[in-house]
């Protein structure tokens, strides 16, 4: 059996913890164009460089580790194949997500992130339907049945938001996304008031780029607009409501 | 690589490569944002010529008949358009509401748009 | 001077994340170093099935008891990362429902509660299996996420005060004069620094690389990583793990992570564990191996496939275990080097037992008798590992 190999080579820039700023490195690598960019990585580290960092774990898409950035655009490096981002001969920028502090190379920060989810208490676990979009059809068989939640905490939409990308603040769409998956489980716990806030629900405009680069079905920007249509409601409960109106 | 969020990072907006369509829409409505705006100034500045009297606002209207404004003026509608149609798909998703139709809600206006766009467009140079 | 004493684990997968939780809750002042992330190396590939022990209650008796007493176990700690419908075993050939009774008496010997079902009863919970399936058993399986179970586990040591050094590569360990392995030297991969980690014992906790740590102490653990490929479907096919009502073989297992199906596996030896390239031949013998128990496996779209490898250990060797199922090796006893531990082998499903057995064996060289607690309590939120400050 012929195996195709391509000949390409991978642009990532370096840097050290105490690095103020990074260098290009290019690497030349030899790989079949159904591996993933994520092998082309680990073949740098295990033949060509083993001082070169990068975050990963699972190796198929369930743990949510190892997000890069590929050509600029956000992807989870061990489900997008070689030849999905480039050609033989081709070249292929792999840099850090964007938006979080670097710490070395391909390895940035997440303890903010981790920890602005885990106030809004989302389940990892939930049911088929508890987790589906609204729009989504489920079987009546499987409706109650346990699944781990569409979320996989990668970070990949928080890179691609040009909200977060200028606004320190912003509890981004992973945050928010996470608490509209958890008052959908019914978690009583969930406060949906962290939401509704300047920095929270109210501070996303619409681009979107959430949900696009979502490798998960998450859908972070439906959850948003979820989010603020829950939150109208609420408020205009708490309005109106008092003068005996339903809302 | 500054990789922290930061407003410095601001022109990173108008940079859609990699980006998706949905993108499009926030772009165009921030750039039709900042000309409308910039249309605003300059229309309070024309209205302050007003106040200067007959040959100062007789002045004025004669250098808007340079064609450039007319161009100038199209753009105006172009923006106000674009930005008002946009509008209407962010507004209308913002209460939760055809958000899983969003992209179709962005191309439908974008060609709504183009078709008004044009229509203001015969109107205004059909006849040169 | 602390009073406690103080152990090195090298390696941060199921074993050494759920070795630090338990020694830190004896009294133990743990640290961990690992080169990657928590899981980067073996742990974070397993497929995630969290055994009843029913693959094993035939022909091994003392692994399926085990199995079922840890799933047991870690449904009640981890049941934060763990979709928990059951799980079943299904007859597709004639020679595999002829298979039904022997299975039945070792799971009822094993203490594995198993459940006889109809072929219309299988086909109305889980319409995606192959039609003419025969019948089955509904065991008590499920499906964990690796990362986020060695994270709990970790998150849980951390948060006591066991410290986690990832992004730190061991490139020495040091024997002094009198047999005695006293300290490691690793390199910050962040900073590319070396630094020094001494420790009253240290614990080679690497699965399959194990043999390369103790090289460096100078001993031998004849480990051989086995890997295995899987694949990853963008659909989920099934909502409950699916096995074949069989002994263990290649390419009997389908079970459901988030919206995948995940088929496995083979078994195969390398040396090299760093990379190991995807053979498409094993990659499509999986595929219709799965599509005899769930044949849409063949319309639906793949995620991707991946090898794991497990260490396995050499048979027929010097080194005295504390358990069949998994190998700790006291290497003063058996090599001569004081204050070095190697534990490996094993599955996920029985981290928690192979860290316990562990601790205990360490504890007696310290003349504490402490009692293991790790099955008490509910493990911590996983997130709060990447914490800045311990949640508790």
């Amino acid at each position: 059996m012929i195996e195709i190999t391509w000949k390409i080579t991978i642009r990532i820039p370096r840097q050290r913890q105490d690095e103020i700023s990074a260098e290009w490195q290019d690497f030349s690598v030899e790989i079949s164009p159904d591996e993933t960019v994520l092998d082309a990585v680990e073949k740098i580290w295990a033949f060509q460089d083993h001082t070169l960092t990068f975050r990963h774990a699972c190796h198929h898409s369930t743990c949510g580790a190892c997000g890069m950035r590929v050509n600029g655009v956000e992807k989870l490096t061990c489900i997008t194949p070689i030849r999905e981002v480039t050609r033989n001969n081709g070249t292929l920028r792999v840099e850090p997500l964007r938006n979080f502090p670097v710490v070395s190379d391909l390895v940035v920060d997440l303890s903010r992130f981790f920890e602005d989810i885990e106030r809004m208490h989302p389940p990892q676990v939930a049911t088929n339907r508890q987790d589906n979009l609204l729009y989504e059809p489920v079987a009546d068989e499987s409706a109650n049945l346990e699944r781990l939640v569409d979320c996989i905490e990668c970070g990949l939409c928080v890179s691609a938001c040009p909200v977060a990308l200028t606004d320190n603040e912003y509890l981004g769409p992973a945050s928010l996304a996470a608490l509209q998956q958890a008052l959908a489980a019914s978690i009583d716990t969930a406060e949906i008031d962290l939401a509704d806030h300047h920095t929270g629900a109210w501070r996303c405009h619409s681009a979107f780029e959430c949900s696009a680069v979502c490798p998960s079905n998450v859908e972070p920007g439906y959850r948003i607009m979820d989010l603020r249509k829950q939150l109208m409601q609420k408020n205009f409960k708490q309005w109106f409501g008092g003068k005996g109106k339903r809302a | 690589m500054k990789s922290t969020p930061s407003s410095k990072n601001f022109y990173q907006w108008f940079d859609p490569r990699g980006r998706s369509i949905s993108s499009w829409g926030f772009i165009i409505n921030r750039i039709t944002a900042l000309g409308l705006s910039l249309y605003f100034i300059l229309h309070l500045i024309m209205l302050g010529q007003l106040t200067q009297g007959q040959q100062a606002y007789d002045g004025f209207i004669a250098l808007v008949k340079n064609p450039i404004f007319a161009v100038g003026e199209l753009l105006v509608i172009a923006a106000g358009v674009l930005h008002g149609i946009n509008g209407v798909r962010i507004g209308l998703t913002s209460f939760g509401i055809g958000v899983r139709y969003q992209v179709m809600m962005l191309i439908f206006g974008a060609v709504i748009s183009a078709g008004i766009i044009i229509f203001f467009g015969f109107r205004m140079f059909g006849g040169v | 001077m602390s009073s406690k004493p103080t152990v090195l684990i090298i390696g941060a997968g199921f074993t050494g994340c759920a070795l630090a939780y338990d020694l830190t809750l004896r009294g133990f002042s743990v640290t961990v170093v690992e080169r990657g992330e928590i899981c980067s190396g073996t742990s974070g590939r397993t497929h995630g099935l969290l055994h009843s022990g029913g693959r094993y209650c035939v022909n091994d008796e003392e692994a399926a008891i085990e199995c079922i007493e840890e799933n047991i176990i870690l449904r009640r700690i981890a049941r934060q990362c763990m979709e928990f419908n059951l799980g079943m075993a299904v007859a597709i050939t004639q020679e595999e429902l002829q298979f039904r009774d022997n299975y039945q008496a070792g799971a009822e010997k094993c203490g594995i509660p198993v459940r006889w079902m109809e072929s219309s009863e299988i086909l109305a919970r889980e319409p995606a299996i192959n039609p003419s399936v025969l019948g089955g058993f509904e065991i008590p399986d499920g499906t964990f996420d690796p990362l986020r179970l060695g994270l709990a586990f970790a998150a849980s040591a951390k948060n006591r005060g066991a410290v986690f050094f990832t992004y730190h590569q061991v490139d020495g360990i040091h024997v002094d004069g009198q047999s005695r392995a006293t300290n490691i030297t690793v390199i910050n991969r962040h900073t590319n620094q070396r630094i020094q980690l001494n420790a009253d014992v240290i614990i080679n906790a690497t699965g399959a690389w194990a043999g390369k740590i103790a090289a460096l102490a100078g001993v031998n653990v004849p480990v051989i990583p086995t890997p295995g490929v899987m694949v990853a479907f963008n659909q989920r096919l099934i909502n409950r793990p699916i096995n074949r009502l069989a002994l263990p073989g290649d390419g009997d297992i389908i079970l459901p992570q988030r919206r995948m199906a995940v088929i496995g596996t083979t078994s195969f030896e390398v040396e090299d564990v760093d990379y190991i390239p995807i053979d498409a031949g094993q990659v499509q013998q999986m595929v219709d191996r799965a599509a005899e128990m769930v044949p849409a496996v063949r319309q639906a779209g793949w995620r991707g496939s991946y090898m794991s490898a497990r260490p396995l250990i050499q048979s027929g060797t010097d080194a005295r275990s504390l358990s069949r199922t998994f190998k700790c090796y006291d290497h003063e006893a058996d090599q001569g080097l004081k204050g070095f531990i190697t534990i490996t082998g094993g599955k996920a499903t029985t981290c928690r037992v192979m860290a316990e057995k562990t601790a205990d064996l360490v504890s007696s060289k310290f003349n504490i008798s402490s009692q293991c607690q790790t099955s008490e309590f509910v493990l911590d939120s996983y997130r709060t590992f990447y914490f800045r400050q311990p949640a508790l």
